[in-house]
């Protein structure tokens, strides 16, 4: 009984396994049906792809004459300010070195700015005769020139709202502060000359320009050229120096 | 028993050989054949695809040295203005 069973068992699966391969395998109506319709997709893409290949020619010739077309301009923008692009590389070149003038600056606090302040005014001739060059008329420069010299102006803004408008008298033994001093310290008027201005700007507690006291908080004008009133209140307080006068109304 | 068991058998062989036996199949040059046209195929789609990628990328490059030439002649206008204000 087991024996007839393995036999059927191997029979039906033989059986199924005739089936499958023999339906696997590719009649050769169907052989000729896959050929007709693959020689006719290949034919298609052939055409496609020579048309294409036309396309991409033309375009590669229109992007060459494009090209040319580009660097003509360009060469004549050249041409029209009398330079080479050797001297626009050099001309390149020197913007570079004052942009990077401009990062270094930029960097520093406004106190080391302030030390340093003569170099904006060498950044400031730089730009300028730059400006002068006639590359400079070209606009990708022209832009960078003019963008220099905001951040040139900026740093000088900078520095101007980092001087002190209050100042707070120290003591004579420690600040050596008298109104002379204090007008020549750099982040007020670095310019002993415009004492007279600190003075005439508080009246008010500033009777005698001789005598002020630690703690007083002074107000510092902005800075600028003595007006008329205060070069002639300078006079008046040289008048009664000479004449042994000491207090000032 | 035995007869059920000589019965599959001979209905087994009789549907090998009918599937297999009524139908020719192509010969092996034949099927070469259709593998060699499957694979040209294949490699046309790739040229294809190589050269649409090309077209894009030449189309765009067209276009930004056209939009470059525009802006030359702009540029070109306004060295000339500026030059004469700074003569």
């Amino acid at each position: 009984m087991k024996l007839h069973n393995r036999i059927r068992m191997i029979v039906v699966l033989a059986c199924a396994f005739a089936v499958t391969a023999v339906a696997q395998e590719m009649s050769k109506d169907e052989w000729q049906q896959q050929m007709q319709e693959l020689t006719a997709k290949r034919d298609q893409l052939n055409s496609r792809l020579s048309a294409l290949q036309t396309e991409v020619d033309n375009l590669k010739k229109q992007d060459a004459d494009q090209l040319a077309a580009l660097n003509k301009c360009e060469d004549e923008i050249l041409s029209m300010v009398g330079a080479t692009k050797e001297s626009a590389q050099a001309f390149e070149a020197e913007l570079g070195r004052i942009d990077a003038k401009l990062d270094e600056l930029a960097r520093l606090s406004n106190q080391d700015l302030w030390s340093r302040r003569s170099e904006l005014d060498d950044v400031q001739t730089s730009i300028s005769n730059a400006k002068k060059n006639k590359l400079s008329a070209i606009p990708k420069y022209y832009d960078r020139l003019e963008n220099q010299q905001n951040r040139l102006n900026g740093l000088r803004r900078s520095i101007e709202s980092s001087m002190a408008n209050t100042y707070t008298v120290g003591t004579w033994s420690k600040d050596r502060d008298c109104l002379w001093n204090i007008a020549k310290k750099p982040t007020v008027y670095d310019n002993a000359f415009l004492w007279p201005k600190i003075w005439q700007g508080n009246r008010d507690q500033i009777k005698n320009p001789d005598v002020i006291h630690p703690g007083q908080k002074l107000n510092i004008p902005a800075k600028a050229e003595l007006t008329a009133d205060e070069k002639a209140a300078t006079r008046g307080y040289w008048q009664r120096k000479q004449s042994g006068q000491t207090q000032m109304d | 028993m035995k007869k059920s068991v000589g019965v599959i058998l001979i209905a087994g062989s009789l549907m090998a050989a009918v599937l297999s036996g009524c139908s020719s199949k192509p010969s092996a040059e034949e099927l070469q054949q259709l593998e060699a046209l499957k694979s040209e195929i294949s490699s046309l789609e790739s040229r294809i695809s190589a050269l649409e990628s090309e077209k894009a990328s030449l189309t765009r490059s067209i276009a930004e040295k056209t939009a470059m030439i525009d802006q030359c002649a702009k540029d070109k206008a306004l060295v000339e203005q500026r030059l004469k204000s700074m003569q």
